[in-house]
């Protein structure tokens, strides 16, 4: 029997969307007789837990902020608590902070890490995943009996809803005096985008046919249209275009959104690795040779500067329409 | 300060990977140095000249690493290079066991001051050395970092999350992960190409690793090609698009 433990993130006082969509996925998912804990470490506002549904128990740790360095303070208390309640898997959003504690965690149990599975669902015995830039799809079998769920964005079709509430319990242990060798957050500046682009449902996402990084005023225009993220190529990042937090592919982000308009983008191998996971891409580029219409489920032939304005319109009216 | 850099080598494109009879075809690879290896190796050079009587080791483990990778860190400029010798690696534990076990060997119990790393390796992407190095090293962790400043004592470091950017005060000694914008790696030319082949390759011999977490059971090559559906015009696009469902008013997304 399985008994699971979610890792919830604090943001900004609040459980994160995608760690309380990991709660959500585990508790679908949970046969009879498997258990679910959650663990959440730092400030949060007060109701900020009552968002999760399910079964369950939820601990929170006061004293570990989300200031301290994951391969130490939080990993330990992890680790501890995985050993003393026999849990059999952890999973985890892969956030920035959910990359990290994950490979720290598994080296510190040891656990088998499993991250980016295509299939969400948990038991399975072996994780597929894509390998060098999503031309492999590649089988890992897990050899440790502890196993961590690194788990990226997933398509819902509807949300989870129980009657049930889990249990708040204030996790009393101490963080031992550590403290000093702590690196320590100083500040956090906001990001300029409201939502994370590797979290986003759908995305604009801009490349070298976009021209200038004036031209990107007309993605942000259908962005906001769509309720969308803006996304940028390599070429469009090097360029100074767009901040390197937005750029999509091998040395950038792999994103996973129901849409995804590549807009003056040519569909190199690399960007493409990025896009393994979208489900409608779109293309608009003026080559209709571009690699990019390969992988693209619509398409449009022509210059972007063009296309976009009058697609925008489009869009709108559809919108109003509604 | 000692510093330790580790590097490893990929594919420089990842369309010269085959899958032959279920299993990878390497033999078309041209193989480079891990891209964010080199924003790690050119962070360590630059804390070398502002802190003079540093030291920059680079090691390799993987079982392609070979003169090649280490002659590049050589030619960048590094003052040693290890080529950190095992039986073939299964998974980022046993590549990390095998590089905390190189670098106690190296620097004794007092470590080095930092542990440069890249973000990840382009060819798997598990991005788990670097953090599970530091467990077995018993050392914090930051990364993966975006801009980096010492004074001597402290360090200050940048990274990007999904909440803004976080600005981190640490001490060494400290493992690091260097995410791309870190820095420009320099290009190196013929005269220090031809430096570093003059210069020593350091073997170490790694002892056998613990067996590996997770296991690589099999391989299926990909195939990304989609049917498109083009249209003649703007307004056609955004009629498929709606007729196919895509187009919804925000406030119905959840």
């Amino acid at each position: 029997m399985a008994h699971y433990l979610v890792f919830l993130e604090p943001r900004n006082g609040l459980v994160a969307g995608v760690s309380a969509d990991v709660w959500h996925r585990v508790q679908e998912q949970l046969s009879s007789g498997d258990r679910i804990t959650g663990f959440v470490a730092g400030a949060i506002s007060p109701g900020a837990l009552d968002v999760l549904q399910g079964s369950g128990t939820v601990y929170h740790a006061l004293s570990g902020s989300p200031a301290v360095s994951p391969g130490t303070v939080l990993c330990r208390m992890l680790s501890e608590f995985v050993r003393k309640e026999g849990c059999t898997a952890v999973v985890m959003a892969a956030t920035t902070a959910g990359k990290m504690l994950a490979p720290a965690l598994a080296a510190a149990l040891p656990a088998s890490l499993l991250a980016g599975c295509t299939s969400g669902s948990l038991p399975e015995k072996v994780c597929r995943r894509y390998i060098h830039s999503g031309s492999v799809l590649a089988a890992y079998r897990p050899e440790a009996a502890i196993r961590i769920f690194l788990q990226g964005r997933e398509h819902r079709s509807s949300p989870f809803r129980s009657m049930e509430r889990p249990r708040y319990v204030v996790f009393q242990e101490s963080l031992g005096p550590l403290q000093d060798a702590e690196p320590l957050i100083r500040t956090i500046s906001a990001s300029g985008s409201p939502e994370d682009i590797s979290e986003a449902g759908i995305i604009v996402a801009g490349g070298r046919g976009m021209g200038d990084a004036s031209r990107f005023s007309m993605l942000e225009e259908l962005a906001n249209l769509l309720g969308a993220c803006v996304g940028a190529s390599r070429s469009a990042v090097d360029e100074g275009w767009r901040p390197h937090s937005e750029q999509i592919g091998q040395t950038g982000k792999s994103v996973a959104p129901e849409l995804y308009i590549a807009c003056g983008i040519s569909g190199a191998v690399q960007h493409l690795a990025g896009l393994a996971s979208a489900r409608t891409i779109v293309a608009i580029n003026s080559d209709p040779y571009a690699p990019v219409f390969d992988v693209a489920d619509y398409g449009i032939v022509g210059d972007v500067r063009e296309v976009l304005p009058r697609l925008t319109d489009a869009i709108r009216d559809v919108l109003r329409k509604k | 300060m000692n510093i330790a850099v580790c590097i490893c080598q990929v594919p420089d494109s990842a369309s010269a990977v085959a899958v032959i009879d279920g299993a990878l075809d390497m033999t078309r690879v041209t193989w480079v140095m891990n891209p964010y290896d080199e924003f790690a190796l050119e962070e360590a050079l630059l804390l070398r000249k502002q802190f003079p009587g540093s030291t920059v080791s680079a090691l390799a483990a993987s079982p392609e690493s070979g003169k090649d990778l280490l002659q590049k860190a050589l030619a960048m400029g590094a003052d040693r290079a290890f080529e950190v010798r095992s039986s073939p690696l299964q998974d980022p534990f046993q590549t990390a066991w095998v590089l905390a076990e190189a670098v106690r060997n190296l620097y004794g119990k007092a470590l080095p001051d930092l542990v440069l790393c890249g973000r990840e390796s382009l060819d798997y992407q598990n991005a788990s050395v670097p953090a599970m190095l530091a467990v077995m090293l018993d050392l914090a962790f930051i990364g993966p970092v975006s801009a980096l400043g010492a004074d001597g004592e402290r360090l200050e470091l940048e990274r990007e999350t999904e909440g803004g950017t976080e600005l981190l005060v640490a001490r060494p000694p400290l493992v690091i992960s260097a995410e791309k914008g870190l820095n420009t790696p320099r290009k190196t030319g013929i005269r220090q190409v031809m430096e570093a082949r003059k210069k020593p390759l350091e073997i170490l011999q790694a002892s056998e690793p613990p067996p590996p977490l997770v296991c690589l059971e099999g391989v299926e090559p990909v195939s990304k090609k989609r049917r498109c559906r083009y249209a003649a015009t703007p307004e056609e696009l955004a009629a498929m698009l709606d007729s196919d469902g895509h187009i919804r008013q925000i406030s119905g997304e959840g």
